[in-house]
């Protein structure tokens, strides 16, 4: 009885494998070509957003746990450094619009259409969940209800973090520098020659890419955004260059890049306008 | 009875694929093994006229969207495995527990070669050593998942 059951499930099986199989090929091919998932995303971001927010509870929890059993003496401690920390940045940024004046001053000298940078700065929270460990990407829990726009630069407290890929009604997708299909023009800030720094899946490391053999550069040279690619603003911090690979037979140097954001150990994040 | 059975199955479904999306440190991360696809290969082994190809390719599909992969990716490599379950799974069932392990390893050893394929093929990273290491761990997680599983069904459903 049983083995009749499944012989007569397998007649259809192989049609149903061919169906399904056929099914997947095409929506891989339309999708690569025609990104429509992220239509699919923004459709069900309603359902999608408590799955995450689920699948990050966890963590949620143990970090609410973890600040709420801190003693009141590293409490206290904390307190006492942060507000060193605030007035010392405090003491810096007093003298940024004296900064600001004089640089814009030389930049009429220089005659230099550099506008100065945005202003506006927002605060968005990481959802942590466990993607595809081949992914470079990251979700954020802010969406289109706040004027976040495809292309928008994600920094945190250290250095750029990456751009706006996606945006859905709760959440939005940040694809980090350190992704391989992401590529962003810096400059070095020694030299203020310009580099191409590209990811290449690894969160601890970038590499810059087309650097001629005889060029300035050295190791703990600190690399910055040169907003010449429309998308990053100038003068953010992208990271520093830690290793240099000088092979004659190469056309190129290999250059690799430590990024400074900790890119994968954030809990919050910037966006810039 | 057979309603029973798709209920807790996409029950256990769900929540696999919760547990799939769990955050973990950074280090083993690279090396998580697939949850969601070795919780289908057991149900496919234990029901496999309920459990089938269908089941396969929806969640592989809302997979894709959870994952931020292109749309069909996981659907697609589903089907394939829960196929050769479904093929050769009156031979698997009267194996000892310990070739049961092993032939898992033969029957994921094509899902981790389609995937490291599709990689190639879309332009997706990755790291040959991790997904070595990462089938080795699916194995080695096999024996606790199937005895959860197993003690889920008898309670459950049958």
């Amino acid at each position: 009885m049983k083995s009749e059951l499944h012989f007569r499930g397998e007649r259809f099986i192989i049609i149903k494998l061919l169906i399904f199989l056929l099914l997947s090929i095409t929506f891989l091919f339309a999708d690569i070509n025609l990104k429509y998932s992220n239509e699919i995303r923004k459709k069900f971001s309603h359902v999608i957003q408590p799955i995450y927010s689920l699948a990050a509870l966890p963590i949620d929890i143990y970090n609410s746990i973890s600040t709420y059993v801190i003693y009141k003496n590293n409490l206290i401690l904390e307190k006492k450094e942060l507000e060193k920390k605030i007035l010392i940045q405090s003491g810096i940024i007093q003298k940024i619009p004296s900064l600001q004046e004089e640089n814009k001053r030389l930049k009429k000298l220089l005659y230099s259409s550099n506008t100065s940078s945005s202003s506006k700065i927002q605060m968005a929270e990481l959802i942590k969940v466990n993607l595809n460990p081949f992914h470079n990407k990251i979700i954020i829990n802010e969406g289109a209800n706040k004027n976040i726009f495809i292309g928008q630069t994600v920094i945190d407290s250290v250095g750029v973090l990456g751009q706006v890929s996606e945006i859905n009604n709760d959440f939005s997708v940040v694809t980090l520098i350190t992704d391989p299909a992401h590529a962003l023009l810096g400059v070095n800030a020694r030299t203020n020659k310009r580099i191409i720094i590209s990811g290449i899946g690894d969160n601890r490391k970038l590499i810059a890419k087309y650097i001629p053999l005889n060029e300035d550069i050295q190791e703990g040279d600190i690399i910055i955004t040169s907003g010449l690619d429309n998308v990053f603003p100038e003068g953010y911090l992208i990271g520093q260059i830690s290793k240099i690979n000088r092979k004659e037979s190469d056309d190129f140097l290999s250059v690799f890049v430590t990024p400074s954001s900790s890119l994968s150990s954030n809990r919050e994040v910037m966006l810039l306008w | 009875m057979v309603n029973k059975i798709h209920f807790v199955v996409i029950l256990i479904l769900l929540i696999s694929m919760i547990i799939n999306l769990f955050p973990l440190p950074e280090i083993i991360t690279p090396y998580k093994p697939p949850l969601l696809m070795l919780v289908l290969i057991y149900w496919s082994l234990a029901f496999p006229n309920q459990i089938n190809l269908t089941y396969a390719f929806v969640f592989g599909i809302i997979m894709d969207v959870l994952l931020l992969m292109p749309l069909g990716y996981n659907a697609f490599l589903y089907t394939v495995t829960i196929y050769l379950i479904i093929i050769y799974y009156p031979q698997i069932r009267l194996h000892s527990y310990w070739n049961k392990m092993f032939s898992l390893l033969i029957i994921l050893l094509p899902y981790f070669i389609m995937s490291t394929f599709a990689n190639n093929m879309l332009n997706i990273s990755y790291d040959i050593l991790e997904v070595f290491v990462s089938m080795i761990v699916s194995i080695l997680i096999w024996p606790l998942l199937f005895s959860v599983l197993r003690f889920i069904r008898l309670k459950y459903t049958v």
